[in-house]
């Protein structure tokens, strides 16, 4: 048996060097340590938009267009409820509405901003009835076209799905979503966060009115417990390196740039969604109509990641498998919840998937 | 010459990998009982019950000394965000009006949309 020894197992002859290496970079970190504490970090959502449509918690964003020929048909992105719509856009080069821009399409992003107290009684009958169609016209309007394609993301996702589901008669055309939860009962830890015989949601919404941000960034630190921790000490490794830092900041500012929810729609979360399943049992009423998946017809494509910590797959595998359209496609890609949208993994996989799947579908 | 496996800064991240792996392995196994969940949401409503009733009181006491609370500030704060991005945007649109007014045929122009005519790559049969 030949087991390499310790000795040469460490190599001792790149010692020097990587002495060398490591009093570089510590000095770096020094410096850059102090730069990181005094500045204030790169600024996200930098891509020019106007907003063309404000009304409470709900924002329309218009992104000025950025090819000499555009694609027909106008996409409408509809954001997660709990999170700020910047994570599409970072920075130029890591930004999924740069990249659409580019490669030619007219793109609107309905984004949310905390909900006010006044608010509190916002349902989910008021995001899928009221303000999703409400941007619906007004992206027909301002576009001039009458068909319109969304992109939804998680929450957004599922959104974009309720409404897909009553809205049968158009004006959408394609349908994009991004870790869309349907089968609540997988998603294990919220399940158990949430249990019926522990958690009074009633009593919470009723005590705070909306549910603040900070619980919710909780909930989801706890998902991953120590992913903060061991952040904070690859920053610190890292922090000589420039491009990291910039990226790290812009996704610890996003993570924990959480958006509250306003109380009522959490409540009909809890009790409709985490609890009685509704969407995934064709039980869920929205506004008093029935929303079932096999009315969705238009063509879909459901983009998972495959170490989604926040949506597991086994929540959103049954998406594809239930909506009645034929032209309907999923696809898993490596990465988990966030750099399947954001970050290099997106840039080389999800953003040219996304491109080819709705190109050939915009004209 | 270090290597992925002789070096000791990527052994220390490995490692450092792993650890991260192991601790929220056994800490999902541990949320996920039904014991935690009854401790959790007891402190949690506790907690959220006692933040509310703290939060009013602050509130009474701010007012009382003509003071602003943190979501008021907060709010402006926003407030004021939004005014400083709409002040850009007049600011362009001013600039863009002066420009053009400075133009020899002295004519408004608004930027002209693109033409809804793209058609994807392979049905082109060029690249984009």
């Amino acid at each position: 048996m030949n087991a390499p020894s310790a000795a040469s197992a460490l190599d001792f002859t790149s010692v020097p060097e990587r002495i060398q290496s490591e009093v570089q970079r510590a000095i770096q970190r020094s410096i850059k340590g102090v730069e990181y504490i005094a500045s204030s970090g790169p600024v996200p959502g930098a891509t020019p938009k106007d907003i063309i449509l404000s009304r409470g918690t709900m924002q329309l964003y218009h992104y000025r267009p950025m090819a000499d020929e555009i694609y027909r048909i106008p996409i409408l992105i509809v954001m997660a409820t709990t999170n700020r719509g910047y994570i599409l856009d970072l920075a130029p080069g890591q930004s999924m509405v740069e990249f659409l821009l580019k490669r030619g399409y007219d793109v609107y992003m309905l984004d949310w901003t905390a909900p006010k107290p006044e608010e509190k009684n916002l349902r989910l009958d008021d995001y899928v009835l009221g303000f999703i169609p409400e941007c619906v016209r007004a992206v027909q309007q301002d576009s001039g076209e009458t068909d319109i394609n969304i992109i939804g993301y998680c929450a957004g996702g599922m959104l974009s799905t309720l409404y897909a589901s009553l809205f049968t008669d158009g004006p959408l055309k394609n349908l994009v979503c991004f870790t869309t939860p349907i089968d609540f009962t997988q998603m294990k830890l919220f399940q158990n966060f949430s249990d019926r015989r522990y958690f009074d949601v009633d009593r919470l919404v009723d005590s705070v009115g909306n549910v603040p941000a900070e619980m919710i960034v909780t909930s989801f630190d706890m998902l991953r417990p120590a992913a903060r921790a061991v952040g904070q000490v690859q920053l610190w490794e890292n922090i000589w390196n420039d491009e990291y830092v910039k990226s790290y900041r812009m996704m610890d500012k996003w993570g924990n740039d959480t958006l509250p929810l306003a109380g009522e729609y959490f409540r009909q979360m809890t009790k409709d969604l985490m609890w009685d399943n509704k969407i995934f049992n064709d039980t869920m009423t929205v506004g008093g109509r029935k929303a079932v998946l096999a009315n969705i017809k238009v063509p879909i494509l459901h983009v998972v990641a495959e170490h989604d910590h926040i949506v597991p797959y086994e929540a959103a595998r049954h998406l594809i498998a239930r909506v009645g359209s034929t032209d309907k496609e999923e696809v898993m890609l490596k990465g988990g919840h966030v750099s399947l949208v954001a970050g290099a993994n997106a840039v080389k996989r999800m953003w040219p998937k996304l491109d080819s799947w709705l190109g050939e579908r915009s004209v | 010459m270090a290597t992925k496996d002789n070096d000791p800064a990527e052994m220390w991240r490995t490692m450092l990998g792993e650890m991260e792996k192991g601790f929220n392995s056994f800490a999902t196994q541990t949320m996920t009982s039904p014991e935690f969940s009854k401790v959790m949401n007891q402190a949690g409503g506790l907690a959220a019950g006692a933040q509310k009733q703290f939060g009013d009181m602050m509130e009474k006491y701010l007012v009382g000394m003509n003071l602003p609370s943190r979501a008021q500030l907060v709010n402006m704060a926003e407030r004021l965000q939004a005014i400083e991005g709409q002040l850009s945007e007049i600011k362009a649109l001013l600039y863009q009006v002066h420009h053009n007014s400075a133009a020899p045929d002295n004519r408004v122009s608004v930027t002209p949309k693109p033409p809804r005519t793209r058609r994807p790559p392979s049905s082109s049969g060029g690249s984009t």
